[in-house]
């Protein structure tokens, strides 16, 4: 499984204005694989968003008499499973949950952890200090372990996976938000400001949120596929999402018999996650490197 | 350059505390009842009133933590629920298990990640380097408890070559590093090293790309030192980073195994730790998870040091 | 027995081949259990039927044992360590057990009734110093009738019972004995006993890995000279997950699997690996409540529902591997009796019926059940379970699932129907062990075991019922006894008083190589006949 990357990225003091966001759309036109990573990540979301109005078959729906049906049979383009429901519908509504788990972890994470780097980086003193210790703490786990200790504890559940995937990736947003922060309070127009009798609301607003959220953005992108193979993980373990709900991860776990009868079928969600992932860390680094992030 | 040691080690004992703390917490906020795996199915309440004391699951939760850290520091972390034995020589045992196939997977992967890395920074913007920085994001990408499987299939039960799980053909205790026991090891050390591999590879790319293309590189050209030591010059420069980076990853490959353990029956700690999640057996989650966690923390000390000790201007940040 | 590739004949005739060739050298059988660890090695097992099955009845005797000789007829009780047993014709609570001269433990030691009460004490007395809590959590609740017992003399025991209970030899087929002396021997320490258990059994436990594997070597001295195992070696290793059971059978690192997943089977028989399955007492059923206001109350309802199932059809989704249940026992059990309903599939009686009763596909019957994704022998839960949702909606019921863990299920099921956790659901999905009287019939439906307080999970409470089962607890000629069980069962059925839906037949998957195995009709198995080729 993946590790979470702890690499803390060093802190690009730019001022980001609108002459660099252009830049950065530029960049990515000029890069067709990220192009087409980020046409399958939207194929995938909106398929996914719109599924109830896309004419599929019922996804909770078998027939026993249908089951595990091979790929390509009329009514059932890429088969059905091991219950006879339509593994096309399946996977498609499995994106739904797969790509919610998967990302909405992330987006959680990008904001707690990085409003606490943000507050740890810019109170300093004994509040950072009792932020990021705490945050040293739950660091001590590797993501893996720390997801399927906190999951296996809960139970399986949608919400429970959602919970300790979230706790999963707070920590290593902190760390980089807070490095960050700390590099952008240290710059003197930061000083200047604070001086002429600004409010630390206001400082944080206008001058440290723009030149930190577009380094923690990007190291966020890059857990997105981390989290997501993480998640359907933990439903392939039995821990994460429950029957009869489509997930990739559960859905892999479903079909893992069917491998002798058919294999091509039990492969289909593991390609998923598989492509998916692939799409989303391909698209992590071409945003990375048109906005001239080092690695 | 000792006392950076200590400084570390000292900054380390507030974290194992914390460690111990969540990992006492995390079964505690564990639905449902731990000792329903273990008792026939209608057993009396008298009876399940009388096992839940035996185990000390009467008692108020800070005293319940109290015992067990005291326990702890004896070195008795208590007795699994499902198998009546004790949890340290569970644990202990299955860490070394997973250490073996972890160190395996490292062999495997350092390798061949250092070198795809090397390959691709050296020879930057290549077609060469496009395939390297192809192979580290699929790496990264597959799940690879999926990739397992497959292998399983073709290698296992297709083509017989490898044998499909456990740790040799008698069990794990008499391990040796002979061909009999090896060809359990291969098939879940290749699909353990998979990440790895691309992670390295890409962390390798970068550290030589940037090194190649600094000033001083230039300037010991400029010198006039040849190829070779140039490269040699900047292998050491790397050698701090690089070694972080696969520090770390030990640790994850040790503690991230649990769902390649699982696919390959590979009697390691993961393996331990899902049989304890489904079975609710709450002393030896908390063991388990205890233990991998402060090998980690361990592993992260004994990387910060070995960095320092090679390159001297990070002990000063 | 059924061998799905037609192997019968041939299975036979090689056994009889093996027994004519005497006992040479006859190999080592690996197992694939589906248990995650090897089974408690000390005497009373844990993890269920299989625990008992090999590591039980394995490693160690009970005083009445169960007959595994035989694959066309249920099994009954058999002497084992006693040869005989007989009720007091005065005093009906005083049994008297003959037990078997000359048998040894496998430390040397005699099987005295002094070991034997010793043995009693390690479940019952938890002052008595090899009181044992674990095997005591497997072993106490199964012999609720002992309330006393004493040794007479070195080969004659004596157990009082608390109330006449004629089951009492079936509770005694539960109860292992483990030798006093090798406790002694092992510092009276279980954990101890745990790596050198020893037993009367007709295999001795040679090493042990714990989560990994058991190897049990053949006692060369048990007292049953027939049932000296002709392998070398047995070697049980723990495989909970089905697909890597399947795939260490099918890439030769085991020769025999137990419950193989159906969607398994065709690679397995195609590769020539035989499937071997057979009836046993096992059944999955919807445990009905009774509570007032339930509406399995009405039995014009119970039995539209029994009637609206097609059993056969749902045999598929098990790749055959099923009896279709005709009654709560497997109509090969000898209590089956004669009941007048005829479960069987007859949807338009179904229909007749709910209309009685006042519902309609357009009118449907709502009813909420209690179901789990998983479980021991839950066989395949969700599909079955969506299969009966969708047969039962044809007819004019709608279900709704409460869906929980099997822990949580495990607790639901012991806190009863009347229970809040179970929200109102008015029938649980589980499987039973059916193997005895006790577990068969009464305990499902008997006035003193109202959940909470036992396991009568739906609060059904019948005078004539219970009149029945004190019938069985009080008739002592066993013959006569079986008829009474055989009343029972007939108004388990005809009254439709559960959900009946199929019964499990155990398969297993072995090696061509595998000979000699004969599946008995129990959750219990016979492993000394068999031998590698």
């Amino acid at each position: 499984m993946t590790a979470v990357d702890v690499t803390v990225l060093d802190a690009p003091a730019t001022v980001s204005g609108q002459g660099y966001w252009s830049g950065v759309g530029a960049r990515l036109l000029r890069d067709p694989l990220t192009l087409i990573c980020l046409g399958v990540i939207l194929l995938l979301i909106l398929s996914a968003a719109f599924a109830p109005w896309l004419g599929l078959a019922d996804p909770y729906k078998g027939s026993m008499i249908a089951r595990l049906k091979p790929i390509g049979t009329p009514g059932h383009i890429l088969g059905t499973d091991e219950q006879g429901r339509d593994m096309f519908a399946r996977l498609i509504y499995g994106g739904r949950l797969t790509l919610f788990i998967g990302l909405t972890p992330v987006v959680l994470a990008f904001f707690i952890g990085g409003t606490l780097g943000i507050v740890a980086g810019y109170a300093g003193g004994w509040i950072n200090t009792g932020i990021m210790r705490t945050v040293d703490v739950f660091f001590a786990f590797p993501s893996v372990l720390l997801a399927i200790a906190i999951s296996g504890a809960l139970g399986a559940g949608i919400v429970n996976s959602l919970v300790s995937l979230t706790i999963v990736f707070i920590p290593p947003i902190t760390r980089v938000s807070e490095a960050v922060t700390s590099g952008v309070r240290a710059l003197d127009y930061i000083d200047a400001a604070r001086a002429s009798g600004a409010n630390a609301l206001t400082v944080i607003r206008v001058h440290v949120i723009g030149n930190v959220l577009s380094p923690i953005f990007v190291y966020a992108t890059s857990l997105t596929s981390v989290c997501m193979i993480l998640a359907a993980g933990l439903s392939f373990l039995g821990i994460g999402v429950r029957p009869p709900e489509p997930e990739w991860g559960l859905m892999l776990n479903t079909l893992r018999s069917a491998i002798y009868v058919n294999p091509w079928l039990s492969a289909l969600p593991g390609l998923m996650i598989f492509v998916t992932s692939l799409c989303l860390n391909l698209l992590s680094d071409g945003v990375r490197s048109a906005m001239n992030v080092r690695d | 350059m000792f006392s950076y040691f200590l400084r570390r080690v000292i900054l380390m004992l507030p974290v194992a505390f914390g460690v111990s703390v969540i990992c006492f917490l995390l079964v505690q906020i564990a639905p449902g009842d731990p000792l329903t795996a273990i008792m026939p199915v209608d057993a009396t309440a008298d009876e399940q009133a009388a096992m839940r004391a035996i185990y000390g699951l009467d008692k108020p939760l800070p005293v319940q933590y109290a015992i067990w850290i005291s326990n702890l520091a004896q070195g008795d972390m208590g007795k699994s629920i499902a198998s009546g034995r004790p949890v340290a020589g569970e644990v202990f045992g299955a860490v070394q298990n997973s250490l073996i196939l972890a160190l395996s997977a490292a062999v495997v992967a350092f390798p061949i990640g250092i070198f795809l890395g090397f390959l691709a920074g050296y020879f930057r913007d290549t077609l060469l380097d496009r395939a390297v920085t192809a192979i580290s994001i699929a790496g990264v990408s597959v799940p690879n408890y999926w990739l397992g499987i497959v292998l399983v299939i073709i290698f296992s039960v297709n083509l017989g070559w490898l044998p499909s799980m456990g740790a040799g053909p008698g069990g794990s205790q008499d391990w040796s590093w002979d061909w009999l026991h090896i060809r359990h090891l291969v098939l879940p050390a290749v699909t353990l090293a998979v990440v790895p591999i691309g992670i390295v590879a890409r962390t390798v790319r970068a550290l030589a790309g940037d090194l190649l293309t600094m000033d001083f590189v230039q300037a010991l050209y400029a010198k006039g030192m040849s190829r070779g030591d140039v490269l040699r010059h900047v292998a050491r420069n790397a050698a701090a980073t690089a070694l972080s980076v696969m520090g770390l990853q030990l640790g994850y490959l040790l503690g991230g195994s649990i769902l390649i353990e699982t696919v390959f029956n590979w009697p390691g700690s993961g393996f331990l730790l899902s049989n304890a999640i489904f079975q609710r057996d709450l002393p030896l989650l908390q063991g388990t998870i205890l233990v991998l966690a402060l090998f980690f923390v361990t592993m992260n000390l004994v990387v910060d040091v070995a960095q320092a000790a090679i390159d001297p201007r990070i002990k000063r940040s | 027995m059924r061998h799905f590739k037609g192997r019968f004949a041939a299975l036979m005739l090689a056994a009889g081949l093996t027994v004519a060739q005497g006992a040479a050298a006859q190999g080592i059988l690996r197992v694939g259990m589906t248990a995650a660890d090897i089974p408690l090695t000390t005497g009373q097992t844990d993890q269920g039927g299989e625990g008992m099955r090999f590591m039980g009845y394995t490693v160690y005797d009970s005083l009445i044992e169960w007959d595994l000789s035989s694959s066309d007829k249920p099994s009954v009780l058999i002497p084992g360590l006693a040869t005989e047993w007989a009720v007091d014709a005065e005093d009906k609570t005083k049994w008297t057990f003959k037990l078997r001269e000359g048998v040894t433990f496998h430390d040397g030691s005699p099987l005295t009734a002094e070991v034997v009460v010793w043995n009693f004490d390690k479940l019952l007395d938890d002052s008595s110093e090899q009181y044992d809590s674990r095997q005591a959590a497997q072993g106490k609740s199964r012999i609720p009738a002992v309330a006393s017992y004493t040794a007479v003399d070195d080969l004659t025991l004596e157990i009082v019972t608390k109330t006449p209970d004629a089951t009492l030899p079936y509770q005694l087929a539960w109860i292992l004995m483990s030798s006093k002396a090798q406790f002694e021997a092992m510092d009276k320490d279980w954990e101890k006993v745990a790596n050198a258990p020893s037993g009367t059994g007709p295999w001795k436990l040679d090493t042990f890995v714990p989560r990994e594997r058991a190897e049990l070597v053949p006692n060369p001295d048990y007292w049953d000279e027939t049932r000296v195992p002709k392998l070398d070696k047995m070697v049980l290793i723990p495989l909970p997950e089905p697909n890597a059971r399947a795939a260490a059978l099918l890439s030769g690192q085991v020769d025999w699997i137990e419950a193989p997943a159906p969607d398994t089977i065709p690679a397995m028989s195609g590769n020539g690996f035989v499937i071997s399955s057979n009836a046993y007492p096992h059944n999955w059923t919807w445990h009905l409540s009774r509570l007032d206001g339930s509406p399995w109350n009405d039995i014009r309802v119970r039995k539209a529902a029994n009637l609206a199932i097609d059993r056969e059809g749902m045999g598929a989704l098990l790749g055959g591997l099923m009896v279709p249940a005709k009654g709560f026992l497997p109509p090969s059990s000898q209590w089956f009796g004669e009941p007048t309903f005829d479960v069987t599939y007859d949807p338009d009686a179904a229909k007749a019926l709910l209309a009685e009763a006042g519902y309609s596909v357009d009118n449907p019957l709502k009813v909420k059940a209690l179901i789990s994704p998983s479980g021991s022998g839950q066989m395949l839960p969700l599909p079955m379970n969506e299969y009966l949702q969708q047969s039962l909606a044809e007819v004019g019921i709608e279900v709704e699932f409460m869906v929980v863990e099997w822990n949580q299920m495990i607790n639901l099921w012991r806190a009863g129907a009347g229970d809040a956790a179970v929200e109102g659901s008015e029938s649980i999905n589980f499987t039973y062990f059916i193997q005895d009287p006790f577990t068969g019939l009464i305990r499902h439906l008997s006035c003193d075991l109202i959940a909470p307080n036992g396991t009568n999970w739906g609060h059904y409470c019948d005078p004539e019922m219970q009149a029945l089962f004190d019938q069985i607890k009080t008739t002592f000629d066993p013959e006569e006894q079986d008829a009474v069980l055989r009343q029972t069962h007939e108004k388990f059925v005809n009254e439709a008083l559960f959900l009946m839906v199929t019964h499990d037949v155990a398969p297993r998957a072995m090696s061509p190589k595998v000979k000699g195995f004969v599946q008995a009709q129990n959750w219990y198995q016979n492993f000394s006949s068999i031998s590698m080729e």
